[in-house]
């Protein structure tokens, strides 16, 4: 049977801003539909009032003509609309069965056999009977789509379902979705990524600041014009002007190996590469990889022996991620809330944390604020952070304007080498744009970069030179115009 | 020297007969804690069952009235702290400790007229049964019917908390209230109902100890037992069962002691005194070292205030 989903002049204002301002969409079942905007352009508050988490101020909701009244996420689900949020809502310490029959009215043994129907017709394959908290994002997120599944869904929304996904998860989620789509599920997919877009969907509406832009098939747009509608100018197309070819070593790694005693993490086994004066390595691979153990003992979150990390002529293994920076090395991890921000605190006491020597923040063990104010005024304005309010506490800042503010309060004391990791995560097109032009500035002032990075478009924008991680092993060194993203795929893959 | 056989198997129902209040007060408490909500008023909220218990019995005459009085006595005082913190969202903390402090003094008050007035004699159960097998006779016959539901209760709780869907509710709200929240959970009913039931078997310990255990009114009869109770929930990581465990050993321990203080053993009394409390931490942290178990039974949310926004 046809599902018509219509939204009919949705309006929902919150104080100071008008999330929804005045939407009308209509969606039909056997198609796949993206739902296309930047951070804060209202598409998740349209979500949330489909899957009656929000109440709208005005406008209607019709099911196959139906009007719906959704006051809670439980008339949303009886009906029949299933939602994956972009958090899972799922009771980490309980096990699977017992997050899947929490919400159903069925006997345990019929709905055993029901999850065992849909996991063995999609190809899912999870232990219902271990805690969630052991699963990995995938399956988390297949629990949440089965726990829509059971309830025979007419529509499903998916909420920036590829955020946590590893590619391989990616390429699979949208097997499955395709699947639903094939089967009549209407299926209404949010995203700020483009080429998601144009890989899966077969219409797409554009939103930007609450409103609606346009409403296209995907045939008759591609990524740049997809680009321009989102940030509503024209995008300029950045390319990297070719370095000159300068020999001057800065930072040479030279048999560099890490055991973990954690089962978790990967060994990092023979790690040997260097990075001339404005240069920037890129790394690309599969995440765990072991890029983030590679991170970390490039910042000093873990020491090494002394010997094997050589910067600008100085051994410095041994050095704490403070001493290092001393040294003038600078990093940016890759999560930005809990690795290099602390949520709760200022902008501007955020920006005291890097505390350098020379920075002059502290006299004596006392705060010197006005100091620091004056510091990250600088940087907010320097770097085109979207707030004039450093008293703000950073965990109310977009991931892009956040971002910025971590690169800038890394930079604004020029060093020498940036090592970033996945600097773009989760950032919308805008703010990547802003990140890469910045990088691309810092190479051409004659520093360098170590950008380890998931985003192998990315990788191969930025990097004069390109490895890949696979296994805690780096494959050899290569010419970025050498490579192309088949030839990282293949290597990422484990292959030679 | 003969020993009695039989004097040993009453030792040992002295010693269950101690835990008695613990256990109803911990498992009480552990449906609580497993939803999400601390609750430090279980002090407050025993030494509350335990006047109301024998100012009923006294006042009424009825054993029934007396023990059911105490329990919504409980549920009354605990849900003056489920008001607070769950529709005024104050801190689970500061709010319990207020409960406690305002329970003995209360309970002191309305006490004034009972201090010295005898209690009543509480109907045991199988008692011609005690001495027909030697040894367990008196271990498992001639106890009140409190006894008999206090060591059944670990293991309703656990079954509770395993194998019902109402139980696998609480602990969903324990972990996630806004999963839950979003699952069409009541999460503030969930915990409403929780504390409410915490409160029941606080007051449920206080009766027993009032009206079976010893039974007239002291002030202040209460005597901590309500701080070993949240303990012991503690550190059996919300298990019922190692909560009978911690129980009985701390039950066993303060008889012991008192027997070794009679026979002179020498050893400081103040060290013997301190002894239950010590022994009971060790073994328990000593069984529960799991970490994997603990962070799958402790429920994360536990002394968060939830409110639901938007």
């Amino acid at each position: 049977m046809n599902t018509n989903l219509k939204i009919s002049n949705v309006t929902k204002i919150y104080p100071g801003c008008v999330a929804n301002d005045n939407v009308s969409l209509e969606f039909n079942s056997g198609k796949i539909y993206a739902l296309l905007g930047e951070n804060g352009a209202g598409k998740s508050t349209l979500v949330k009032i489909l899957s009656g988490v929000i109440i709208p101020d005005e406008g209607e909701i019709y099911l196959n003509k139906n009007n719906l009244k959704l006051n809670s996420p439980l008339d949303a689900k009886k009906n029949d609309i299933g939602m994956v949020f972009q958090h899972f809502n799922l009771f980490e310490t309980l096990s699977v069965f017992e997050n899947l029959i929490i919400d159903s009215d069925e006997q345990r043994e019929s709905l055993r056999e029901k999850i065992d129907t849909i996991m063995k017709k999609y190809n899912f394959s999870i232990d219902l009977d271990i805690p969630v908290l052991n699963l990995s994002a995938g399956q988390k997120q297949k629990v949440e789509i089965i726990r829509c599944l059971i309830r025979s869904p007419k529509v499903l929304i998916m909420d920036e379902p590829t955020s946590v996904l590893t590619e391989q998860e990616t390429s699979e989620l949208f097997l499955s979705l395709k699947k639903f789509s094939e089967e009549g599920i209407l299926i209404i997919y949010i995203t700020h990524k483009l080429k998601e877009v144009m890989q899966l969907c077969d219409e797409v509406a554009v939103m930007r600041r609450g409103k609606l832009v346009s409403v296209s098939e995907i045939k008759n747009e591609n990524i740049e014009s997809l680009a321009n509608k989102m940030v509503g100018q024209n995008l300029k197309t950045i390319k990297k002007k070719k370095a000159k070819t300068s020999s001057d070593q800065l930072i040479k790694i030279t048999n560099l190996n890490f055991t973990s005693e954690d089962p978790f993490e990967t060994n990092l086994m023979d790690i040997n590469f260097s990075v001339n004066r404005g240069e920037c390595l890129g790394i690309a691979g599969i995440s765990g990889n072991g890029q983030s153990e590679l991170f970390q003992v490039l910042s000093g979150e873990i020491i090494s022996e002394k010997n094997s990390i050589e910067f600008n002529n100085n051994y410095i293994g041994d050095l704490s991620p403070q001493e290092r920076r001393e040294f003038l090395m600078a990093f940016s991890p890759e999560d930005r809330l809990e690795q290099a921000a602390i949520p709760q605190m200022k902008i501007f006491e955020n920006v005291a944390l890097n505390n350098f020597k020379s920075s002059n923040f502290f006299n004596n063990g006392l705060i010197n604020e006005n100091k620091i104010k004056e510091h990250s005024k600088k940087i907010i304005s320097d770097f085109n952070v979207n707030t004039n309010n450093i008293e703000l506490k950073s965990q109310f800042l977009s991931g892009g304007n956040l971002q910025k503010l971590i690169i800038g309060r890394e930079l604004i004391t020029s060093p020498d080498l940036l090592i970033c990791f996945n600097p773009t995560w989760g950032l919308d097109v805008g703010a990547i744009n802003y990140i890469h032009e910045t990088l691309i500035k810092i190479n051409e002032q004659n520093k360098s970069i170590i950008l380890i990075s998931t985003d192998t478009d990315e990788l191969l924008k930025l990097s004069d030179k390109i490895s890949v991680i696979h296994k805690g092993k780096l494959s050899k060194i290569m010419n970025a115009e050498e490579v192309t993203s088949e030839k990282l795929g293949i290597l990422m893959g484990g292959a030679n | 020297m003969i020993i009695d056989i039989n004097f040993i198997g009453l030792i040992i129902a002295s010693i269950m007969a101690s835990a008695v209040p613990l256990i109803l007060a911990s498992c009480g408490e552990l449906i609580t804690e497993r939803s999400g909500v601390l609750n430090l008023g279980v002090e407050g909220m025993m030494i509350i069952g335990a006047i109301s218990g024998f100012a009923l019995m006294t006042v009424t005459g009825s054993l029934i009235i007396a023990v059911f009085g105490a329990m919504l006595a409980g549920v009354l005082i605990s849900s003056i702290f489920a008001f607070l913190t769950q529709t005024l969202i104050t801190n689970h903390v500061a709010t319990g400790l207020a409960l406690t402090i305002f329970g003995i003094g209360i309970s002191a008050m309305i006490g004034k007229n009972f201090v010295g007035i005898p209690g009543k004699e509480f109907p045991v159960l199988f008692e011609g049964l005690k001495d027909t097998i030697p040894l367990l006779g008196p271990i498992l016959f001639g106890h009140s019917i409190v006894f008999y539901f206090a060591f059944a209760l670990p293991f309703i709780t656990s079954y509770f908390l395993k194998k019902t869907k109402i139980g696998l509710i609480v602990r969903a709200v324990g972990d996630s209230p806004e999963s839950a929240s979003n699952q069409g959970i009541n999460v503030k009913l969930v915990r409403y109902a929780c504390i409410l039931y915490g409160g029941a078997m606080s007051g449920l310990a206080g009766a027993y100890l009032s009206m079976i255990y010893t039974p007239q009114w002291i002030e202040n009869m209460t005597g901590g037992r309500g701080w070993i109770a949240l303990a012991l929930v503690v550190f059996s990581t919300w298990n019922p069962i190692k909560i009978l465990i911690g129980a009985m050993i701390f039950g066993g321990l303060t008889i012991i002691q008192f027997h070794m203080q009679a026979i002179g053993v020498r050893i400081p009394v103040q060290f013997l005194t301190a002894l239950p409390y010590i022994v009971t931490i060790i073994v328990l942290v000593v069984i529960s070292r799991d970490s994997r178990k603990i962070r799958l039974s402790t429920p994360s949310s536990l002394g968060k205030s939830f409110h639901k926004d938007n």
